[in-house]
């Protein structure tokens, strides 16, 4: 499948603590409004990509205090129930892979509600290329075993552009949980 | 930390451990700032936080004009702050030409190469020393003030991570970051007013003053107070009726908490300066202070005129040969009664 998907603000106000959902409760609009997924397939398992544009990306922060980095997460529930705006929830984790531009290699991310994320050392079959350029991002997931998108077939992804200062729940995200074909 | 005990509720700590910064003993000599840095921050990412820093006052602190953004809003909400940055916020860590330096040592004065920094350098750390306000000899006037995390009783930092990385130790009441957890998302670096959490871009994540947890599980108080030449600091529990923090702050009411006003409940305190009076046009004294009392009270609240007129008071009394417990806390003849830790540890390190 190929499709262009419309991007929402992740909801600030259903943020842990009590600083985010109030000072950031205005900032309703994405700072990427969409972007495009294809989700293949096949002998080498899941091959995922993600384009979107940006005109100003950020490929390293580690130069100052105020920098915050481009990234992108793949995730897929490991529970039939198991809700994407929330991140999950206790004992309905959600899984999967972020990729961040001042990386080469994914970091596997499980969630079990907001505020919640761990992020692990992936599996060795879990890799990413990624490229900018003409201010669009390209990245390929390839993920030769995902287990919880084998069993469930959905699928979401987030969006942070780095020059928004998008970092933790502000984000770019698809509404809801896309169906995937195996 | 051996025992550390986390709570994200600051009401349900067993104690809190503070301390009392008596600025009218501060030299400015830094030695508590290279304490601090050389005993936790050499690396890369924190070569420009200075956990301990003292800055000149009137002036514009560090980072630059901190006292900005953030705080608590009258109904206690945390207000939105900002990240400094390391240009015009921080100031970078220069590199300077160490090696050309040496080498040109032995030259004549006009070939030497002087110690400098490698770049044009705009501002950092401690950058306006000395600089203060005033007219010679009117009125100039500087002081210095010492700053560090305050380790709030309601801290802003903690409110505002959204992963619950911030908390408080049980035991001490000590802001503690968990790494771990943090994700460098810099929601605290924003909310804290006194700017005191950092983040470290090579490593990606926030630190800050622990107020030297591991000494002080050990007995040992703070580099920064265990090393002051001035005998400036004091450090101690809230709760301690014999101890200098509840007297200075409680009992005589002369140590004050850095912007109070920003409702975070700092629990470290200052004894606020004294300072000659203005001169009028004929160089004759005044009754007025050099330093505005202004300036102080936007520092320290409305109660800081009292806390100045008590140690006057007691200041006089002791000249006329009387009694002052106050005085004979202050000048701190035995250090080892400026921190009172724990009765299960004789500070003597």
């Amino acid at each position: 499948m190929r499709k262009t998907f419309d991007l929402i603000a992740a909801p600030a106000g259903t943020e842990p603590g009590d600083y985010v959902p109030r000072v950031y409760a205005a900032r309703n609009l994405p700072a990427t409004s969409s972007a495009t997924l294809e989700v293949q397939h096949g002998d080498a398992g899941w091959r995922v990509s993600l384009g979107w544009h940006c005109p100003d990306p950020v490929r390293d922060a580690s130069g100052n205090t105020n920098l915050f980095v481009d990234a992108a997460a793949l995730l897929a529930p490991t529970v039939a129930d198991a809700q994407w705006i929330t991140m999950g929830a206790p004992d309905k984790a959600v899984e999967g892979a972020l990729w961040r531009a001042d990386r080469e290699e994914l970091l596997r991310i499980r969630a079990e509600g907001l505020g919640t994320v761990k992020r692990q050392q992936p599996p060795n079959h879990w890799k990413a290329h990624s490229d900018w350029s003409e201010a669009r991002w390209s990245v390929t997931f390839e993920l030769a075993s995902w287990p919880a998108l084998d069993d469930h077939n959905q699928l979401a992804f987030a969006i942070w552009r780095g020059a928004a200062a998008d970092r933790g729940g502000l984000k770019a995200i698809v509404p809801q949980w896309i169906a995937v074909e195996p | 930390m051996s025992g550390s005990e986390k709570t994200n509720e600051p009401d349900t700590v067993d104690r809190q451990l503070a301390m009392v910064i008596d600025l009218n003993k501060c030299l400015g000599c830094q030695t508590c700032t290279v304490a601090c840095k050389k005993l936790w921050n050499r690396d890369a990412g924190t070569d420009y936080a200075y956990w301990n820093n003292v800055e000149t006052q009137p002036g514009k602190g560090y980072p630059a004009l901190w006292p900005e953004t953030g705080g608590r809003s009258g109904a206690g909400e945390v207000k939105r702050g900002e990240v400094p940055d390391l240009d015009s916020g921080y100031g970078r860590a220069w590199d300077f030409n160490h090696r050309a330096a040496f080498e040109s040592a032995a030259k004549p004065a006009g070939e030497k190469a002087w110690l400098q920094p490698n770049e044009e350098a705009h501002w950092g750390a401690n950058w306006d020393e000395d600089r203060g306000a005033g007219h010679y000899p009117e009125d100039n006037h500087y002081f210095y003030l010492p700053r560090l995390c305050n380790h709030c009783t309601h801290p802003a930092c903690l409110n505002a991570c959204p992963r619950h990385a911030i908390y408080k130790d049980k035991r001490n009441g000590i802001v503690l970051v968990d790494q771990d957890s943090c994700h460098g998302y810099r929601f605290c670096v924003e909310a804290c007013p006194y700017k005191k959490v950092y983040f470290d871009p090579m490593r990606q994540v926030t630190t800050k003053c622990l107020f030297c947890l591991p000494r002080i599980e050990e007995g040992v108080p703070m580099a920064c107070a265990r090393q002051c030449p001035g005998r400036l600091r004091f450090v101690g529990y809230r709760d301690d009726p014999e101890g200098p923090i509840w007297k200075l702050v409680e009992k005589w009411k002369v140590a004050l908490p850095l912007h109070p006003e920003y409702g975070l409940a700092p629990n470290v305190f200052y004894l606020p300066p004294l300072s000659p009076p203005k001169l009028d046009a004929a160089g004759r004294p005044t009754a007025e202070p050099r330093i505005p009392m202004y300036h102080l009270e936007s520092l320290f609240g409305e109660t800081v005129g009292a806390a100045l007129e008590t140690l006057r008071s007691e200041r006089r009394k002791r000249r006329r040969g009387e009694p002052s417990e106050l005085m004979d806390i202050l000048i701190a003849y035995d250090w080892h009664k400026s921190f009172a830790l724990s009765s299960e540890h004789e500070v003597s390190r």
